[in-house]
């Protein structure tokens, strides 16, 4: 049982054995078994195949590549999410730095090497995912340590290698942007824990200018661009909420419980939310 | 809005603009190869008619005149389309350019009863066949090109039966048969060409049933179908 579910597992993958076959009549049989190798139809789909094999492996690596890429950013995310002290500050930024420059130079190496003498755009839905997760990581980078947002181009120059390059293409970096907002949610409602009314300040006005800059950008026409819009508008207005409460209730008790405050009213929010998010 | 974060975002606007302006000039090319495509199908639904079999030439050659146009147009695609981004704009021709595959490779089938080549395809549209090359036919369009030629001689067995032909079903029974066995050669992914393939077999049968109506009424012709090919 085991080794037929073994083999048939293989199967599947598709090397040289195909488990599904279209049903064929008489006439069709007789055509398969005589498969005639010296016909020219025969000889070019024999082509066609390893060029689409050609095309299909190269589209995976890539897919491969974006999810290891993918599961590091989300670890550099995290790791600067851990900066609740001035005195860890440097330490967290180094470390974050020099593990995107590791990335740089080994995994994003790898998919320029992939991408080389092709057509980018072809495969740029393989490692669109993990593109985007690393400009999060970047610009968070770039906030944390620069407080402001870096243009592409200052991404891009650490993508080009001696002989390959991946083209940072503009949107994909917006979309990236579009996920910073989230993380700087996150980090608002944190320096509200820790009592840091500066920097949730700070991070509120940051996601303020950055939603001003999206809705003067005309419509892309990008399903994906429209849908991290509106996940920005509601981590904008949470962080709005939260810095009102610092306002209006930040004298009158001690800043750790702000948080908790905080938390049960953005609960609260949560279920309002979703009936404006409908439109 | 502090002013490094408004030239970032008045950069990305520029690079819209031009985007929308590319993609604008694209669409107006376009416009006139899809007219021109119709026109081709058109032409080339004669052969389904009445009497049309014996105008396949003529409307073979109106065809190849009516290509010459649609070459001009892909050549001003390919003068509009930056080096390396054929895939970026590639939806705006995509299925237009499947359509012309079939269109081109219908024509060839009845000038010569052989699969077209994607070498001849290519040539037919003006452009090559390799990306390294410049602007090409992408070989998955190729293929969904070839897939609905498949769809259309299963028509034309019908027809050609119906006008008196009886040779012709023959012929394509074992050229669309030929076919299959070419893409079962393909590992396919999950994608739009599987689901195509996936069709193929019900025109594969379609033609069957007509060659088996035409062989227990012994309408069968005797002589081998490869030589109905001439016409």
């Amino acid at each position: 049982m085991s080794h037929r579910d073994g083999h048939h597992g293989r199967g599947r993958r598709g090397g040289g054995h195909r488990p599904w076959r279209p049903q064929v009549g008489e006439r069709g049989k007789q055509v398969i078994e005589g498969l005639d190798e010296n016909s020219p139809v025969i000889q070019s789909f024999r082509k066609f195949a390893a060029d689409l094999d050609a095309k299909h492996d190269r589209y995976e690596r890539l897919v491969k590549l974006s999810r290891d890429t993918t599961i590091e950013s989300k670890r550099i995310i995290f790791l600067l999410h851990s900066i609740d002290k001035e005195s860890k500050r440097e330490g967290v930024l180094t470390e974050a730095q020099n593990r995107i420059a590791h990335l740089n130079s080994t995994i994003f190496k790898e998919i320029a090497k992939e991408l080389k003498g092709q057509d980018q755009y072809q495969y740029l839905r393989a490692f669109s995912a993990g593109i985007q997760e690393y400009i999060e990581a970047v610009t968070f980078l770039f906030y944390l340590r620069d407080g402001k947002l870096p243009h592409w181009n200052e991404l891009q120059q650490n993508l080009i290698y001696e002989e390959e390059s991946i083209h940072l293409v503009p949107v994909e970096f917006f979309l990236g942007v579009g996920d910073l907002t989230g993380e700087l949610m996150r980090c608002c409602i944190q320096s509200l824990g820790t009592g840091s009314t500066k920097s949730c300040y700070e991070a509120c006005s940051f996601v303020r200018d950055i939603y001003i800059g999206f809705m003067g950008v005309s419509n892309t026409g990008n399903r994906e661009f429209i849908r991290k819009l509106s996940v920005l508008r509601q981590s904008l207005s949470k962080m709005e909420m939260a810095c009102y409460t610092l306002a209006v209730r930040g004298n009158e008790m001690p800043k750790h419980m702000l948080a908790d405050v905080f938390s049960s009213s953005e609960r609260h929010e949560e279920g309002a939310d979703e009936g404006f998010c409908i439109d | 809005m502090p002013s490094d974060m408004n030239t970032i975002f008045a950069a990305f606007q520029d690079h819209i603009n031009v985007e929308q302006d590319l993609r604008e000039e694209i669409r107006q090319v376009n416009k006139d190869i899809d007219q021109k495509t119709r026109e081709i199908q058109t032409t080339l639904q004669i052969i389904h008619h009445e009497g049309g079999l014996l105008k396949i030439s003529e409307c073979c050659a109106q065809s190849r005149k009516l290509f010459l146009d649609v070459k001009s147009g892909f050549s001003k695609l390919s003068s509009i389309v930056p080096e390396n981004e054929y895939y970026r704009f590639h939806d705006h021709w995509r299925f237009g350019m499947q359509r012309l595959a079939f269109l081109g490779a219908l024509t060839v089938y009845l000038e010569t009863g052989q699969m077209a080549m994607i070498e001849e395809v290519a040539q037919l549209l003006g452009v090559t066949t390799r990306r390294e090359e410049g602007f090409h036919i992408d070989l998955e369009d190729y293929l969904m090109g070839l897939l609905q030629l498949a769809s259309e001689l299963a028509r034309f067995a019908v027809n050609s039966v119906t006008n008196g032909d009886y040779k012709r079903p023959l012929h394509v029974s074992q050229f669309v048969a030929e076919l299959n066995s070419g893409f079962r050669l393909l590992n396919l992914k999950n994608d739009g060409l599987r689901k195509r393939f996936d069709a193929l077999k019900y025109d594969v049968k379609k033609i069957e049933e007509v060659v088996y109506d035409l062989s227990i009424r012994g309408l069968k012709p005797e002589e081998k179908p490869e030589q109905s090919s001439s016409t």
